[in-house]
């Protein structure tokens, strides 16, 4: 037998669980700019049994939960992803830097100086007691040192930046890692108390990505729902709710360069662990790369230098006296060329000749030097030397700008597949609001027709009352 | 397989492509505006060291090409005097014909004599002309004027404290000095070890003006003999000696000259160098290289006439017929000099034409082809904006009423 009042709790269900459901969509129509947010769906559940031979039960209808949306293997790997990507992307913004310094494709930079200085040496053999030639060949070996100096400053100004950046990164690391434990400790609350937490779930998650752009990170998940971070040598950042803090130390070998240690242990430098993030990129690129160009122009200066005053010292110069340093020796560094104070303040004890007399060949032996193929290695004359430093340096842009271009085709792949489980649709969404309308409105429906039910059943006793 | 088109993906999608496109577009855009191919180092890696290297070949070629010209000027500079020293002796040389005839008198021979004296006053000049600030003749002396006009005996000129030694004590001349030599040369002393007594200093010397230096000697005391009769003395100023102190002296052989017998060189090519300078002593003396002593010649051919000496008049014909010989090889040389700078200087404009080639190669943008990128570009451009304005047009919310 059926009962009407039954009828009405089961309507009641229906549009009770439709706006929750409605609810629902709303949220995820709020977030579908959100990052990181996981769509939900309400899982409907029928509740109760239909028996029609005891006539006792009904079936309603309620949501049973609130499922979000995601995978954790995507997770995974978009939280991998972000380690190689931000690793290449932190030395290609370094990279460009340096490309800047040793770009010479309109002139004026080291090659076109050295250019101008073998010539200034050969222009002065073939005039060599002429004192105009001689200033200008001093002013052409000062513009070259000068320019020595402002590319070795260079490209130390960038180890130095690289360095500050790597001081903030470890700041901001630390902060992150704070928050990942108080997202830990809330998650395990809420959730120890029977809610879900999907809105701090997606915000750790999210959160795990940035700590990943800065360190590379393994993790897992423990019972209780709390996170555990870790870094590649198996030390741990975050642990539940305990935290193990990053910080820069001074290099000992070289004081303007940090190294990275835990707070608990100053002494264990784990530069080396890292092997991806930003601090793994910039650490390598400050390290190698940088330094790496910084020796190439040292040792271009210092057979300058070297080559330079050696042949200088073994002509004469205008008083008939034995040359003396052309380039000052008190550093060989890129950093500290210049021309030996003394023949800036007389240009006539510039060493053009072999003889006390006035000859120009020593300068010819001097401006020769730029054919010797055996001072820089393989064969390498000091301009070509310069010349395959200058194709070095593109050539590394050229392979961090391909190693982003991948990881960044790899990373939108990867999210796409994220989007794809998790990503909130308008369309579908709208489609589920039409649904649960329709729902709810067929469910307002049957509290209509079962009021008008008991309408006719109330009118029932009063046309009978009447008719009797 | 993505089976689930989320609304962010759409937006992401688009936001690539479009960023990709105007990064893209930038790039031909720099290209474009700087017509080069070749903006940066990772433009073309390998392109930019060759444009550095193209560059700085260039930059040795105009300045071989420089060397090349000055030669040549002073190549045609010392052509043209030797040419006018030519005609001033053909015509010297009709002259000692006819005056070492029976004809001649002895007031014409006096006539000849002082019509002589003007033309050997020109042939001096043009001997001691100067290319710019340097006398040409001088060999490597280009400060000195290379000939005097009298004749002088072998004599060595005071020596010389280079300016910056240290060496606070005098250096002379020996009074035993005789210059042997049979050409002008520069003879040096280096001090090794400073600081010492004059009898323990440690010294070298050298004959060729400090080129090569011989074995290390000790003593300073006493004469200090440096070969061909040059013999200088060092006293006082004990201690006061440094390393590489240099004293230098110039020594003279008998006869007009006073410049030295090395030539001057210009670098014309890679590992090339090219002498250009005669030196007065290989055209005008008879020391060194050279001869026939012209200006003896023309000096000794005056005072027979003047002393009306028929057969010293005739005597000075051989030597006259050396000399032009001698100057006109030097002419010859001139000649074969400049022509192989012409080569040189030609060779050098090939290479220049073949680099500038080799550079535009690498460096000069294809304008066609990348014109053609760009309107590509902008038709994908245009396509994805199109796309991003019927993104949200596009919506279920269209036909819910």
């Amino acid at each position: 037998m059926g009962d009407i009042g039954r009828i009405l709790n089961t309507a009641r269900d229906a549009i009770l669980a439709n706006l929750t459901a409605m609810n629902v969509t709303g949220s995820n129509v709020a977030n579908v700019n959100t990052p990181g947010y996981s769509r939900l769906r309400p899982d409907f559940g029928s509740i109760g049994v239909f028996n029609a031979a005891t006539d006792q039960q009904q079936i309603g209808v309620k949501i049973t939960d609130i499922e979000r949306l995601y995978d954790k293997y995507l997770d995974a790997q978009v939280v991998q992803q972000e380690q190689y990507g931000a690793y290449s992307q932190s030395q290609l913004d370094v990279l460009n830097n340096v490309e800047g310094i040793f770009n010479e494709s309109t002139g004026g930079g080291i090659s076109d100086l050295l250019s101008q200085f073998w010539g200034a040496w050969s222009q002065l053999s073939t005039n060599p007691s002429d004192v105009t030639t001689r200033d200008s060949l001093v002013s052409v070996s000062q513009s070259l040192a000068s320019m020595f100096r402002q590319k070795a400053n260079e490209l130390i100004n960038t180890q130095n930046d690289t360095n500050k950046e790597i001081s903030n990164d470890v700041t901001e690391l630390n902060n992150d890692l704070a928050q990942m434990a108080d997202y830990n400790d809330k998650i395990v609350q809420i959730e120890n108390s029977g809610g879900t937490a999907a809105d701090l779930r997606d915000k750790r998650t999210e959160l795990l990505r940035k700590i990943s752009q800065i360190v590379d990170v393994n993790y897992y998940e423990e019972a209780n729902g709390s996170l555990n971070v870790f870094i590649s040598n198996g030390r741990s950042l975050v642990e539940g709710t305990n935290v193990w803090n990053l910080q820069v130390k001074v290099n000992t070998n070289n004081a303007s360069f940090y190294d990275i240690v835990f707070s608990d242990t100053p002494n264990e430098v784990i530069n080396g662990d890292l092997k991806g993030g930003k601090l793994a990129g910039l650490i390598d690129i400050r390290d190698t790369k940088v330094v790496g160009y910084l020796d190439d122009l040292n040792s271009m200066a210092s057979t300058i230098i070297t080559r330079v005053n050696s042949l200088h010292s073994s002509g004469y110069d205008l008083n008939g006296n034995v040359g003396g340093d052309f380039f000052s020796t008190a550093s060989t560094s890129a950093r500290d060329m210049q021309v030996d104070p003394s023949i800036v303040a007389d240009v006539r004890k510039i060493a053009a000749g072999t003889t006390v007399n006035t000859d120009g060949d020593n300068a010819s032996a001097i401006a020769a030097i730029k054919d010797d193929a055996s001072l820089m290695g393989s064969g390498m004359t000091i301009d070509n030397f310069y010349e395959s430093l200058t194709s070095r340096v593109g050539q590394d842009v050229v392979n961090a700008q391909n190693s982003l271009d991948h990881q960044t085709s790899v990373m939108n792949q990867v999210e796409n597949q994220r989007e794809a489980v998790s990503g909130v649709s308008l369309d579908e969404e709208m489609l589920n609001l039409i649904k649960y309308q329709a729902a709810y409105n067929a469910a307002g429906r049957l509290v209509a027709t079962v009021n008008t039910m008991m309408g006719t059943l109330i009118n029932l006793g009063i046309d009978t009352a009447i008719s009797s | 397989m993505i089976t689930r088109v989320a609304d962010q993906m759409k937006f992401n999608l688009l936001n690539n492509s479009i960023s990709n496109i105007q990064n893209a577009n930038n790039e031909l855009m720099i290209k474009l505006s700087s017509q080069k191919q070749v903006n940066k180092p990772s433009d073309d890696p390998t392109g930019m060291g060759k444009i550095l290297n193209y560059r700085s070949a260039k930059a040795q070629i105009s300045n071989y090409q420089k060397n090349v010209d000055s030669s040549k000027s002073w190549l045609s500079t010392t052509e043209s005097n030797l040419t006018s020293v030519n005609d001033i002796l053909n015509s010297i040389q009709q002259t000692v014909i006819s005056q070492s005839t029976a004809t001649a008198s002895a007031s014409t021979r006096q006539i000849a004599a002082d019509s002589l004296q003007p033309l050997i006053d020109q042939v001096l000049s043009l001997a001691n002309a100067k290319f710019g600030n340097s006398y040409i003749f001088s060999g490597t002396r280009t400060d000195t004027e290379p000939f005097s006009a009298a004749a002088q005996a072998a004599h060595i000129d005071v020596p010389v404290k280079a300016s910056g030694d240290a060496y606070t004590g005098v250096v002379s001349l020996d009074a035993s000095a005789a210059y042997t030599g049979t050409a002008n040369n520069t003879y040096a002393v280096k001090i090794v070890t400073g600081g010492l007594p004059l009898g323990a200093t440690p010294y070298q010397i050298s004959s060729d003006g400090g080129k090569t230096w011989g074995i290390v000697k000790t003593d300073l005391s006493g004469i200090v003999d440096l070969g061909d009769g040059v013999k200088l003395n060092f006293t006082g100023g004990a201690g006061t000696f440094a390393a590489n102190d240099v004293f230098y002296a110039h020594a003279y052989a008998a006869g007009y000259y006073n410049g030295d017998g090395q030539e001057l060189a210009s670098e014309v090519g890679k590992g090339v160098t090219m002498n250009y300078s005669t030196t007065g002593e290989a055209a005008f003396t008879s020391q060194g290289q050279g001869t026939a002593d012209i200006f003896q010649t023309l000096n000794d051919l005056k005072t027979a006439l003047q002393n009306n000496d028929a057969t010293g008049i005739a005597n000075q014909l051989d030597p006259l017929k050396k000399a032009q010989d001698q100057i006109t090889r030097y002419i010859a040389q001139c000649g074969t000099r400049t022509n192989s700078l012409d080569t040189s200087s030609s060779t050098l404009t090939d290479m220049d034409t073949r680099i500038t080639g080799l550079t535009s190669n690498i460096e000069d943008a294809d304008m066609a082809k990348l014109i053609t990128e760009y309107q590509t570009k902008q038709v994908a451009l245009q396509a994805s904006y199109q796309i991003a304005s019927n993104l949200t047009s596009n919506s279920i919310l269209n036909f819910i009423r």
